[in-house]
C-alpha cells in the first residue's frame, strides 16, 4: 500500500496553524499552575520544589515533570523573565501566553514522532488503518480542548505512551518500552492506572519464556529491573536522600478529596449520584430512609464531597477494590495471551476500570481510554462499534471544561467535525470481523449519538434561558455526565465482550 | 480522507464523468512507478474524496473547517481595540446598531455625524438595525444610546464576531457554493476539483483577516455580488439585477463591479439583436429594487415629526446645488433631503484623492512626485479619466460578447482598474478585485499551475499590502498564520517553489499549462521582495525623518504587483474574447 494522504506531517502543519490561532483563547487555572511551576523550578533549589507554597497551585507532579518545567524555564527567561518570579501570581503577559502555548505545540512533536513510528511499525496490509487511527489521535478534540485551550501538556505525555506501546510490539524493543513507561510514570503519575497492564505484560513477555511460564529469562529480568530502578532512582533518589519522600507522597496523592471531581467525570459514580438524585423524591413512597444532611447541601455535585441521600455511601476502599477487580480480569487474559494487540486492549480496559470506578477521577482522564483504544479501534468492525459511543461520550464529556462563550463554537464545531470525519472514515475502512458480531448495539449506539444533539443544546443554551445562569447550575453538568457515563459504560461493556471473545 | 482503500469503491456515477476526467490531471503528479501523488497539499486533504464521496459529507466538513479558522481568527484583536476616543471599524459597526435601533429613520443619516455617522448605504443600516435588535435581547447595555460608545465588553465582542460569521454563512457561503456548483458544471470541471477549489476560495486570507480580524461585513456585499453572478449563470437576469442592487445597497464599494454588470446587461439586450422588452424589464427591475431599498427611509422622512426635524437640519450640499427653491416644510422637501443626505454620506466627494497609504497608482506616484501641487478638481478629473481608460477595454469586450463564461476576468480587470486609479480607495478594497480573480481557479484548468500561481500570488500580495493595517489591529499572528496556510495549501512560495518547476502530470497527455518564464521571474521577484520587506520591517528601524519608509515601500511594491495583476486579468479576458471571436467566425463560415 502506498503512502496515504494527507500525511501526518501535513495534518500537523494545518493543525499547528489552527492551534497558533488559539493563543488568545480562554485558559483555565492550569495555565497559572504551569506558570507557577516554571517559576518554582527556575528560582528555587531542587530541595525546596516540593515545599514551596506561595501559590495555592503547588507542585504536585512527579520529579521528571518538574525537571521538564525547569528545562522550559531556561528558555522562558528569554521570553519574559517576569513569569519566572514565584510571587508574580496570575502573571499573564502576552509573552508568557505565547511562550507557554508555544511549548505545548512544540512538545507535541513527540506525539507526532510516536504516531509516525506507530504507522511504520504495522505491516503494510493494515498501514492505512494505522494511518487513519494516527490522524484521529493527532487531531483529537480531546487534546485540542485540554492542551491547546484549557492548557496542559498531554500531547507530549501521550506521545511517550504511544512510543512505549510501539516498542512493546516487538520482542527486541520490549526493554525500551518498559523504560519509556517508567519515565512516563515519573512525569505524570496518572499513568499508574495503566501500570498493572505493563507489569503483567513485561513480566510475561519479557521476563518469562513465551512458551512456558516456568522458565524465567534471568538476564532480561535483570536488565529490566535495573533500568526501571535506575529511572526511578534518578527521579526520586535525590528526594529520598533528603528525606522528602513523605512530602512528595502528600503532594502527589492528596487523598483528602471527594469521590467525584468538581465537574463529574462520566463514570459509574456519576450514574450513582444521578440515581440517588432521582430517588430522593421517590424515597418516601418506596419507604427508603433519606439522609437530610445531603439534601440541604445546595452545591451538590459542584464541590468535591458528594454525599448521598438515599443510596449508601461509597468509600475509598470500595472504589479501590472495584478498580482492581476490573483491571485484573482483562490481565488474566493478557497473561495467557501476551501479544501486542491484547496488550493494547488490556491497557484500554485498565484505563476503563480506573476511570469508571476510581476515586476522584478527572474528566480529562478519559484520554487514558480514548488514546490507547484509538490505536486498535479500526482493527475490525466489532472494535469500531465499541469505540463509537466512547468517541462521542468521551469528547462531549469534556465540554464543561470550557464554559466561556467565545470557546463554545470552537469546542462544539471542532468535535463535531472530528466525529463526522473519523466515524465516517473508520466506518468505511474498518474490515469485516473474522467472527460474527455477538450483539446488536448498532441501533442503540445510533440512538445514543442522536440524543447528544438536543442534550448539548439544552445544556449550553436552553437551561440558561429557562433558569438563568445561577439556578440549578448542577443540572446540566449532571445530565451531561450521566449521559456521557452511559456511553462510556456502554462502550466498556461492548469492548469487554470483544476483548474476551477475540 | 486519509486512505487509499477508498479506491476500491465503485466510482460514483456522475453525468459524463469520463468526459471531464482529464481536468483532474493537474491535481496529481506522477511520482514514478506509476503512482500518482497530490500536486499540492490542499489536494492531499481531499485525497480520500477523489473516488467520489458524497457532497453531503465533503461540503459540511469543508464549511466546518473554514468556519473554525474564521472563528479562531476572530479571537484576536479588532480595529480600534483600546484606542479611544474614536476606536475603529468595530466601534463604527456597533455604533450603527446603536443608532438604528434607538433613532427614527429620519435621523439615521444625520445623527452626530462627527462620531461615526452612518456613511454606508441603506441595506447596511437595516442589517445593523436587525443585529442591534437581536443583540439587545442578550444585553441592552451593549447598544444603549450614547452611553455605549467605546464599549469593550468581551461578551459584546463575541456577539459582534458572531454577527459577522452568521451573516457570512447566510449570504456569502451559500452564494459561493451555488455559484461554484453551476460554474464548475458549466466549465465541465469534475466534482473533486470543484470541492478543492471551494476550500481554496473559502480560505482566501485577505477576506478572513479583514472581516473576522479587522472587523467588517465585506462578505455580505461580496456574497450578494456572487449571488448576482450565479443568477447570471442561471440565466435569471432580473434576479441578477436585484442581487446586484442589494450588493450596491450594502456597500457602495460594489460600484467597482458595476461597469461590467452594466455592459453585460446592456450587451445581453443588444447583441446579437436589440431586445427592447428585455432592456425595459431590466431597467424597471433595477429601478424598483432601488426604490424598495430606499422606501423605508423615504417613508421614515414623511411623518410630521420627521419633516419638522429635517426642516431644521442643515441642507446636504446636493440639495443646495438644486436650481429650484423648495418649501422646507413640505414633505417633498423631506424626502429629497433624505435621499440627498444618504447620497452625500455614501459618496464623500469632498475628500482627497487617497486617504491612508494604499497600494494604488496615485499613492505610488505621490511618493516620487507630490500630487498635492495640483488642484483637487484636476486630480478628480485625472482619476476619472484614468479609471475610465482602464475599464473601457474590458467593458467593451463584455458588451461585444455578453457571455457568462468570460465575466470573471472582466470583473477582476475592472475592479483592479478601479482599485488602481479611482478616487478615495481604501486598502481593504483589494478584496473586490481579488474575489473574481480567485474564483477563476474553479474554472476549467483553474487549478493547473499557471492560474494557480497567478491567483495565489495576487492573494499573497493582497494580504501583504494589508499588513500595515493588520499590524495596527494587533493581527500580526493571524496574518502570518493565514497567509502561510494559504501558501502552504496551494503549494506556493515561501513554502514551496514546486509550482514554478517543471513536473510531469500523472497522465501522459501533458497538456497542463505551466507558468510562463516571464511569470516565474516576476513572481519570484515579488515573493522575495515581500520576504525581505518583512525582515526589514521587523528588525530594521526606518531611518529618522522617514518613519513611513517601510509602509511606503509596501505601497509601491503592492501597486506594481496589482498593476501586473490588472494586466494579467485583462490579457486573459482578451484571449478569451478573441477565441469567442474566432469561434463566431468559424461558425459563420460553416453556415455559408
Amino acid at each position: 500500500m502506498a503512502e496515504s494522504y494527507p500525511s501526518l506531517a501535513q495534518c500537523a502543519i494545518v493543525a499547528t496553524a489552527f492551534k497558533i490561532l488559539l493563543f488568545p483563547a480562554y485558559q483555565s487555572t492550569d495555565f497559572e499552575v504551569h506558570r507557577n511551576w516554571l517559576a518554582i523550578t527556575h528560582s528555587l533549589p531542587v530541595k525546596e520544589w516540593y515545599y514551596e507554597r506561595t501559590s495555592e497551585w503547588t507542585l504536585d507532579y512527579p520529579p521528571f515533570f518538574a525537571a521538564f518545567e525547569w528545562v522550559l524555564s531556561q528558555l522562558a527567561q528569554y521570553a519574559d523573565p517576569a513569569m519566572l518570579v514565584v510571587k508574580n501570581l496570575e502573571y499573564d503577559s502576552w509573552q508568557t501566553i505565547y511562550f507557554q502555548r508555544a511549548t505545548v505545540i512544540m512538545t507535541e512533536l513527540v506525539l507526532l514522532y510516536a504516531l509516525n513510528k506507530f504507522v511504520n511499525s504495522v505491516p503494510a496490509s493494515s498501514k492505512h488503518l494505522a494511518h487513519a487511527a494516527s490522524l484521529s489521535i493527532l487531531l483529537s478534540p480531546g487534546l485540542l480542548i485540554i492542551d491547546h485551550i484549557h492548557f496542559q501538556y498531554n500531547g507530549f505525555l501521550y506521545g511517550i505512551l504511544i512510543l512505549s506501546i510501539v516498542w512493546a510490539r516487538k520482542q527486541s524493543t520490549l526493554l525500551y518500552s518498559g523504560i519509556a513507561f517508567a519515565v512516563l510514570l515519573c512525569l505524570k503519575h496518572i499513568y499508574l492506572y495503566l501500570s498493572l497492564a505493563y507489569f503483567v505484560f513485561l513480566l510475561r513477555a519479557y521476563c518469562l519464556d513465551p512458551k512456558s511460564v516456568f522458565r524465567p529469562r534471568i538476564w532480561n529480568t535483570i536488565k529490566l529491573g535495573v533500568s526501571v530502578a535506575t529511572v526511578f532512582g534518578v527521579a526520586f533518589g535525590p528526594f529520598a536522600y533528603w528525606g522528602q519522600l513523605v512530602q512528595l507522597k502528600e503532594r502527589l496523592f492528596p487523598f483528602s478529596r471527594g469521590l467525584c471531581h468538581a465537574y463529574w467525570a462520566p463514570n459509574v459514580w456519576a450514574m450513582y449520584s444521578f440515581t440517588d438524585r432521582i430517588l430522593i423524591p421517590l424515597a418516601p413512597r418506596l419507604g427508603l430512609p433519606v439522609n437530610h444532611d445531603a439534601l440541604s447541601s445546595v452545591t451538590r455535585g459542584l464541590v468535591g464531597d458528594t454525599s448521598f441521600a438515599v443510596l449508601p455511601e461509597v468509600s475509598k476502599e470500595h472504589t479501590f477494590a472495584l478498580t482492581l477487580l476490573f483491571q485484573v480480569l482483562p490481565l488474566i487474559k493478557l497473561w495467557r495471551n501476551p501479544y501486542p494487540n491484547t496488550f493494547i486492549g488490556a491497557l484500554t480496559l485498565c484505563g476503563y476500570a480506573s476511570f469508571l470506578f476510581g476515586w476522584h477521577v478527572h474528566e480529562k482522564a478519559i484520554l487514558l481510554i480514548i488514546i490507547p483504544f484509538s490505536l486498535i479501534a479500526v482493527k475490525d468492525r466489532r472494535y469500531f462499534s465499541a469505540f463509537r459511543p466512547l468517541a462521542v461520550a468521551g469528547h462531549v464529556s469534556l465540554f464543561p471544561l470550557l464554559f466561556t462563550a467565545a470557546e463554545f463554537p470552537l469546542k462544539t464545531v471542532y468535535t463535531l467535525f472530528w466525529l463526522i470525519l473519523f466515524l465516517f472514515v473508520f466506518d468505511r475502512i474498518a474490515p469485516v470481523p473474522e467472527r460474527p458480531r455477538i450483539f446488536l448495539v448498532d441501533r442503540f449506539s445510533l440512538l445514543y449519538i442522536t440524543v447528544s444533539i438536543p442534550l448539548i443544546i439544552y445544556c449550553s443554551l436552553i437551561h440558561q434561558l429557562v433558569f438563568g445562569l445561577e439556578r440549578y447550575q448542577f443540572l446540566p453538568l449532571m445530565f451531561m455526565s450521566s449521559y456521557s457515563a452511559l456511553g462510556v459504560v456502554g462502550s466498556w461493556v461492548g469492548f469487554m465482550v470483544v476483548y474476551f471473545t477475540a | 480522507m486519509a486512505t487509499n482503500s477508498a479506491s476500491y469503491r465503485p466510482r460514483k456515477k456522475r453525468k459524463s464523468a469520463a468526459l471531464f476526467a482529464g481536468s483532474n490531471n493537474s491535481l496529481t503528479v506522477d511520482s514514478g512507478e506509476g503512482k500518482s501523488t497530490p500536486a499540492f497539499p490542499l489536494v492531499s486533504f481531499q485525497w480520500g474524496a477523489r473516488a467520489g464521496v458524497s457532497q453531503w459529507l465533503v461540503l459540511p466538513l469543508t464549511l466546518m473547517a473554514v468556519g473554525l479558522f474564521r472563528w479562531a481568527v476572530s479571537l484576536w484583536g479588532y480595529s480600534g481595540f483600546q484606542v479611544p476616543p474614536m476606536h475603529g471599524d468595530f466601534e463604527a459597526q456597533r455604533h450603527w446598531m446603536e443608532i438604528t435601533i434607538h433613532l427614527p429613520l429620519s435621523k439615521w443619516y444625520t445623527y452626530d455625524l462627527q462620531y461615526w455617522g452612518l456613511d454606508y448605504p441603506p441595506l447596511t443600516a437595516y442589517h445593523s438595525w436587525l443585529l442591534g435588535k437581536i443583540g439587545s435581547i442578550f444585553d441592552p447595555t451593549w447598544f444603549a444610546l450614547d452611553d455605549s460608545r467605546g464599549l469593550e465588553d468581551p461578551l459584546l465582542k463575541v456577539f459582534m464576531r458572531a454577527t459577522v460569521i452568521v451573516s457570512e454563512y447566510l449570504i456569502y457561503i451559500p452564494a459561493i457554493v451555488t455559484f461554484l456548483r453551476r460554474y464548475t458544471r458549466m466549465q465541465a470541471v469534475p466534482v473533486w476539483s470543484a470541492s478543492i477549489a471551494l476550500s481554496a476560495i473559502l480560505l482566501q486570507p485577505a477576506t478572513i483577516l479583514i472581516d473576522h480580524g479587522h472587523f467588517q461585513f465585506n462578505t455580505v456585499m461580496l456574497g450578494l455580488f456572487v449571488a448576482s453572478l450565479d443568477a447570471i449563470l442561471a440565466g435569471r437576469m432580473l434576479w441578477a439585477c436585484i442581487f446586484f442592487v442589494g450588493a450596491l445597497g450594502f456597500k457602495q464599494m460594489a460600484l467597482y463591479y458595476a461597469p461590467v454588470m452594466f455592459a453585460f446587461l446592456l450587451g445581453v439586450c443588444t447583441v446579437p439583436r436589440f431586445r427592447p422588452v428585455r432592456l425595459l424589464c431590466i431597467s424597471l427591475v433595477t429601478i424598483v429594487a432601488f426604490a424598495v431599498l430606499l422606501l423605508p427611509l423615504i417613508l421614515g422622512a414623511t411623518g410630521a415629526e420627521a419633516t419638522k426635524y429635517l426642516e431644521l437640519t442643515t441642507e446636504p450640499p446636493l440639495l443646495q446645488a438644486l436650481p429650484i427653491e423648495l418649501d422646507r416644510a413640505s414633505s417633498l422637501y423631506a424626502i429629497l433631503f433624505q435621499v440627498a443626505q444618504v447620497i452625500h454620506r455614501i459618496f464623500p466627494f469632498s475628500r482627497g484623492l487617497f486617504e491612508d497609504k494604499v497600494a494604488n497608482a496615485w499613492c505610488a506616484i505621490h511618493t516620487f512626485y507630490k500630487l498635492h501641487t495640483f488642484e483637487s478638481e484636476f486630480l478628480k478629473r485625472l482619476s476619472l479619466g484614468a479609471t475610465l481608460a482602464s475599464i473601457s477595454i474590458p467593458c467593451g469586450i463584455i458588451f461585444r460578447h455578453p457571455r457568462a463564461s468570460i465575466l470573471l476576468p472582466a470583473f477582476a480587470t475592472v475592479a483592479w482598474g478601479f482599485f488602481l486609479f479611482s478616487f478615495q480607495v481604501h486598502e481593504k478594497s483589494v478584496l473586490l478585485p481579488l474575489l473574481p480573480m480567485t474564483l477563476l481557479i474553479a474554472g476549467d484548468g483553474g487549478l493547473e499551475k499557471d492560474t494557480r500561481a497567478w491567483v495565489g500570488w495576487a492573494n499573497m500580495l493582497g494580504s501583504w499590502t494589508l499588513y500595515p493595517l493588520l499590524k495596527r489591529d494587533g493581527l500580526q499572528v493571524p496574518y502570518f498564520v493565514m497567509t502561510y496556510l494559504w501558501a502552504y495549501l496551494l503549494g506556493l512560495p515561501p513554502t514551496s517553489w514546486q509550482i514554478y518547476r517543471h513536473q510531469t502530470p500523472s497522465d501522459e497527455s501533458g497538456t497542463a499549462t505551466e507558468p510562463h518564464v516571464f511569470a516565474k521571474v516576476i513572481h519570484s521577484a515579488f515573493y522575495l521582495a515581500m520576504l525581505v520587506w518583512h525582515v526589514l520591517e521587523a528588525f530594521v528601524p526606518p531611518p529618522p525623518g522617514k518613519p513611513d519608509l517601510w509602509v511606503v515601500l509596501n505601497v509601491i511594491i503592492g501597486a506594481g504587483g496589482f498593476g501586473i495583476s490588472y494586466l494579467w486579468c485583462l490579457w486573459r479576458l482578451i484571449i478569451q474574447g478573441w477565441s469567442l471571436d474566432t469561434h463566431a467566425e468559424d461558425a459563420r463560415k460553416k453556415n455559408q
